[in-house]
């Protein structure tokens, strides 16, 4: 059995999620399109992107929000998931980039359904530029 | 709504419905694009001793079923998504954001109705002209009437 552990009790405000590093790829964005079916060329066409005023091709803002997303549940294992989560691009991250997914636990309280953690989360490129502010709501199990 | 045409307007609240299945096929194509190794998404051995009893789709699965999957000649020339193709006279889509609640795990076999429609469509004023926001939003239920996942979300055209 894969066993859950109590998470609740042994984080404080102020807790730093480990530090999740993803490294979004030309193939990767292309795979993202696909299976999402997601045919906007600012995606995989860097010609096309880069007349549309981009650096390169896009990565997506769901595809941003699946790191943020992958960042708490590493962190949450079978102790929690995920109930909410909020994030807004502000920056274009493109192939090649480094992404560092960072989350602080910012609040803890108890809801009708449980024991909940709020998380204030950013998402940053190699040089420290904000790709993706965000909020995470857990509920822990 | 200033500056927006009626077309687009009439656009808002007008809801279209997609029903899919959900394959273990999609669930680790999804984990693989996203490029999460966990086991619970790829591995029926592993994930049976869990305590989700068998193979989960990611927390943000949903988005693999957030665009209908309509032919392309259906597409503006771009392949801007169906879901977003409202006509506004600008095009080029900078940015956005979403919020994204999660609800009941999918896992394969379940069956999966997609609802979505433009909540509403709002400009500002930015640097370079009018901004475009269109917030659209999808709710995706399982066979059960259960919800799996809710998301509005706010993209921005220029």
């Amino acid at each position: 059995m894969v066993t859950t552990e109590n998470l609740w009790d042994k984080i404080d405000v102020g807790y730093e999620v480990p530090t999740l590093v993803k490294k979004p790829t030309y193939m990767q964005l292309f795979m993202f399109s696909a299976i999402t079916w997601n045919r906007h060329l600012i995606h995989y066409n860097t010609d096309f992107a880069k007349k549309d005023g981009l650096p390169d091709v896009a990565t997506h803002r769901a595809l941003i929000g699946n790191f943020m997303a992958q960042m708490l549940s590493d962190w949450l294992g079978y102790a929690g998931k995920i109930k909410k989560l909020e994030w807004s691009v502000r920056a274009t991250a493109v192939p090649g980039n480094t992404l560092h997914c960072k989350a602080k636990v910012v609040g803890k309280r108890l809801e009708a359904d449980g024991k909940v953690g709020d998380c204030e989360i950013n998402v940053l490129n190699q040089k420290g530029d904000l790709i993706a502010p965000g909020k995470g709501v857990v509920l822990f199990y | 709504m200033e500056g927006i045409p009626s077309e687009a307007k009439a656009r808002i609240g007008r809801e279209v419905v997609h029903v899919y299945d959900v394959t273990d096929k999609d669930i680790r194509r999804f984990a693989q694009a996203i490029d999460d190794p966990n086991p619970l998404y790829y591995d029926e051995e592993y994930a049976k001793k869990t305590i989700y009893k068998g193979i989960i789709a990611p927390p943000l699965f949903c988005h693999a079923f957030t665009f209908a999957d309509v032919p392309a000649g259906s597409l503006r020339e771009d392949g801007l998504p169906k879901e977003l193709d409202v006509p506004l006279p600008v095009n080029r889509a900078i940015g956005g954001s979403s919020s994204f609640e999660v609800g009941t795990e999918l896992r394969p076999g379940d069956k999966l109705t997609v609802k979505s429609k433009v909540l509403d469509i709002y400009t500002k004023s930015g640097k370079t002209g009018l901004l475009y926001f269109v917030v659209v939003e999808t709710t995706f239920t399982n066979q059960n009437g259960d919800i799996a996942a809710r998301e509005v979300a706010t993209y921005i055209q220029r």
